[in-house]
């Protein structure tokens, strides 16, 4: 629900089968979740140390001495919305293939490496980035950036371990496909982005799949994989000096390639009710509806992230008190503003028997109705400013959670625009979210599908 | 907002399959953890961490399934989804309300060895989010429609899981593996034994298990141990103190070899070979550890570089072993097409041979060592993991220093204690094959 969530709705690809069977053991699993600025409200780090290298790579060094643990992440201007029609996939198999192998070191060395010294490594790949990290121990801070280096500019793209990849692209595909949490994620994201690069499928399709070799993989690498392209963020008991010394070295000395970032693709408006009904195995019915909402440079989306905690965005949310408290017909009801570059996406998903999809399609509508006519009380809008205050400083609890949010802000924004996201939200007022529901959350252009069992 | 939590989340199943790498310095995680004991018998941990301004509860009862019999199978949970369902003095709506407002959450679920009621907030609220704990663990008002509603969700619920391949799987493995011990059930429950589950049940089942000699409340966060220690005293100090009641002891059958196929929906088999394994404090524990690191720990596993990247078998595969008071146990699993289905149980069943026959490298031990010692300290930075290992470790009764003890178990194994390990659990086990109908 916060705008720094950037991509969480986007669901990134690896991160889909990992989290929902065996967290992080399973898959290349990652969450584009934590986010939040170290801004004010926590008051005890430093300030954040940004400096741009001379080859364009963008650093940003956090002291943060919780654990003896270094978060190293980095964020490459490069997604599923930069693909052609005949590219679809290739973001995400390109990321797969980063942990197959170097010129240096063969398959398997990467993860070895890094479990071996205790860490943690994985990537995500999302519409407007992809995004890698590596956590460990704080005397292992060069061993993460050398990998990471070696990884993202020295992969071989062996022939033998492409096709292997793939089949195990398929398979991500078909626990997808199985999951219907993602799936109605997915094919809600593929109605609000009809016919634009947001509503592209992140794994691809069999054709453009079937036809990535490794020179195509490689060439996808060389052009997007550009130190002008990524942003570096350490957090952890490190010194800004000292990192900055070591990046030199092992990130300093990649040539910049001149590479110039491409214009995010503006969504078409919506048109009417888009509806779909899928017929499914389960017996959970769910509910899924969607609207464009502003993309991430855009300041409204402060309003829309408070507007969307109070209206299911919170366990007191108004859809939750009257849908789940009161008349009991969704089990569980959440939703959010997931930032995007080119245009963002305001989206609500509910579980309920199918019997009630109608009635609590329209009960939405009618709360939303509500909140366009009179705006939040006094109450609500507080309650959803603690709340992101509260979010903000959870994210301040760990090295990666700041890292993370760091990442997002300066590859999709500004790092500037995350460190005073909390006072921001404090100064929107009531009027603002009631025009920022009238002007996002249209009553007759939406895309609205559900999952029902078959009769 | 996410659903309430009905039961044991992924997370916690995960929690324990991890361990932690030793502090280097003066970091907020070395901070020292100071324990009392009310004169009632009940237990209050704090740890004082100035990191972040927030506070992170855990309030635990020795209550969940070990407790629980065929014929009550999952009263523990359904009781703990009531207690945030309503007290004396509010109900549910308001004490969700309460939580948002103070930036916060407050949930209740239980599971095999506990049940807990978590809680987080902003610092600055941390008197009247212990408070909220208080008054859920101490009034609960139960009423009879919320009871009928949480059943029907719950039974919801279970008819979910069932259509979950990996889930109906695992129920089927654990139901196999434990028979009539009570960790053979989810802690959902099952739907027979949640449709006896009343009002008058779930009452009589709070006063049993909710006394002070059965329950520990953790804290971690920035606030002051002395107030905290204070305010418990005066919330929880009242409280009468009463017998603890005692775990079903009943055990579990002898390992066996067998086999059993489910249908389920979905487009992936569900491939899961397990079995009983160490308890918390068997002196196998360690190497046992060790040998689900090796197998299925990481990416750098034998299941994932071996079935996954070399073989491309699977896009899931992983081993756990997730720590128990009374019984363990070990766990296999691959998920693939159905089209590997033969290639893939034959290859996964070849891991847990080539283990029992060969000793492990130097490097697979090392680094399984390493995997499993810095799983461990990732999951112990927030305030939250900590107040819950704090407080489900003095529940299992080993006390919170039991990690530093466990550290140096893992650090102690050799390449010969693997094997073994490896001999005298992996050598008979049962498999549960779950697949889409053709």
């Amino acid at each position: 629900m916060r705008r720094a969530h950037r991509g969480g709705g986007a669901v990134a690809a690896a991160a889909v089968a990992a989290l929902l069977l065996f967290g992080g053991c399973a898959g290349r699993s990652g969450s584009a979740g934590a986010a939040g600025g170290a801004g004010s409200a926590g008051g005890e780090l430093p300030p954040p140390v940004r400096e741009v290298l001379p080859n364009g790579l963008r650093l940003i060094v956090q002291e943060h001495r919780a654990a003896d643990i270094v978060a190293v992440y980095l964020y490459v201007g490069v997604g599923v919305r930069y693909e052609r029609p005949d590219q679809l996939g290739y973001s995400h198999f390109q990321e797969h293939m980063l942990f197959k192998g170097t010129d240096k070191w063969g398959p398997g060395y990467i993860d070895r490496t890094v479990e071996g010294v205790g860490g943690r490594t994985n990537a995500t790949t999302s519409f407007d980035f992809t995004d890698f990290y590596i956590m460990a121990p704080t005397e292992s801070l060069e061993t993460a950036m050398q990998t990471l280096a070696d990884m993202v500019f020295r992969s071989t793209f062996d022939p033998n371990e492409v096709a292997r990849e793939r089949e195990v692209i398929f398979e991500e595909a078909n626990i997808e496909t199985d999951n219907p949490k993602t799936a109605i994620v997915r094919q809600l994201y593929s109605m609000v982005f009809a016919d634009n690069p947001y509503g592209y499928p992140v794994l691809g399709t069999r054709p453009t799949m079937s036809a990535a070799t490794s020179a195509i993989l490689k060439a996808y690498n060389k052009h997007y994989y550009t130190p002008e392209n990524m942003v570096l963020v350490v957090a952890g008991p490190v010194d800004a000096k000292a990192v900055r010394a070591m990046v030199d070295r092992i990130w300093g000395v990649i040539p910049a390639t001149g590479y110039k970032p491409v214009q995010a693709p503006v969504p078409h408006r919506q048109t009417g009710i888009a509806r779909k009904s899928v017929e499914r195995p389960e017996q959970q019915a769910r509910l899924a509806m969607g609207w464009l909402g502003p993309p991430t440079n855009d300041f409204s989306g402060d309003a829309v992230d408070l507007l969307t905690t109070i209206l299911a965005g919170a366990e007191s949310s108004r859809l939750a008190i009257r849908l789940r408290d009161k008349e009991r017909l969704v089990s569980s009801i959440t939703m959010n503003y997931s930032a995007q570059m080119g245009g963002g996406i305001v989206s609500l998903r509910a579980e309920l028997e199918a019997k009630d999809l109608a009635r609590v399609e329209q009960i939405v509508l009618e709360e939303i109705a509500r909140m366009q006519a009179d705006g939040p009380t006094e109450e609500e809008r507080q309650l959803a400013v603690i709340r992101a205050e509260s979010q903000h400083a959870f994210d301040t609890e760990t090295a990666d959670g700041l890292a993370n949010a760091y990442a997002i802000a300066e590859t999709t924004w500004t790092l500037d625009a995350e460190l005073g996201y909390v006072d921001r939200l404090g100064k929107i007022t009531r009027e603002q979210i009631r025009d920022a529901a009238r002007r996002y959350l249209s009553l007759t252009n939406y895309a609205r599908i559900s999952f029902q069992p078959k009769p | 907002m996410s659903p309430r939590r009905v039961a044991a989340s992924l997370l916690l199943l995960l929690v324990l399959a991890g361990a932690l790498a030793p502090p280097r310095g003066a970091f907020a995680a070395d901070e020292v953890v100071t324990r009392t004991k009310l004169a009632n018998g009940m237990i209050v941990l704090v740890r004082e961490n100035a990191t972040a301004p927030i506070v992170a509860i855990s309030l635990m009862v020795r209550m969940g399934t070990r407790w629980e019999t065929r014929q009550n199978a999952g009263i523990s949970n359904f009781l703990q989804l009531m207690v945030v369902r309503g007290t004396t003095s509010l109900d549910g709506t308001q004490i969700v309300s309460a939580a948002d407002r103070m930036g916060g959450s407050i949930d209740a679920y239980a599971d095999a060895d506990y049940a807990e009621i978590p809680a987080t907030a902003l610092a600055r609220f941390w008197g009247e989010m212990l408070d909220l704990v208080a008054d859920v663990a101490l009034h609960p008002s139960i009423p009879d429609d919320t009871a009928r509603a949480v059943r029907d969700f719950l039974a919801r619920q279970i008819r979910n899981r069932a259509e979950k391949p990996y889930d109906a799987a695992f129920d089927a493995l654990m139901a196999r593996t434990f028979g009539d011990n009570p960790y053979a059930w989810d802690p959902m429950g099952l739907k027979e034994s949640l449709e006896r589950v009343d009002r008058p049940a779930l009452l009589a089942h709070y006063r049993r298990f909710y006394v002070p000699g059965a329950m520990v409340l953790a804290v971690s966060g920035k606030m002051k141990t002395a107030e905290v220690v204070a305010r418990a005293e005066r919330l929880f100090g009242a409280l009468p103190a009463a017998p603890v009641p005692a775990p079903n002891a009943t055990p579990p059958p002898a390992p066996a070899t067998d086999r059993t196929a489910l249908t389920v929906p979905g487009a992936q088999a569900q491939i899961l070979m397990g079995g009983l394994a160490p308890s918390l404090t068997d002196p196998d524990l360690a190497a046992m550890k060790v040998v689900s690191a090796v197998l299925g720990g990481g990416l750098a596993s034998r299941f994932f570089s071996e079935l996954r990247d070399k073989q491309g078998l699977a896009y899931t595969t992983a081993a756990r072993q997730p720590m128990r008071v009374a019984t363990g146990y070990f766990l296999a699993m691959l998920g693939t097409a159905p089209a590997n289905k033969e290639k893939a149980e034959a290859a996964l069943s070849e891991q847990l041979e080539r283990i029992q026959r060969q000793a492990v490298s130097d490097e697979e031990l090392r680094v399984a060592k390493a995997y499993l010692l810095g799983s461990l300290a990732m999951d112990r930075r927030t305030n939250a993991r900590q107040a819950w290992y704090m407080a489900s470790l003095e529940v299992a009764g080993v006390g919170h220093e039991f990690l530093d003890r466990y550290v140096a178990q893992v650090k102690a194994v050799t390449k010969a204690d693997v094997q073994r390990a490896a001999q005298r659990y992996l050598a008979t086990v049962r498999t549960v094959i779950a697949e889409p109908a053709p």
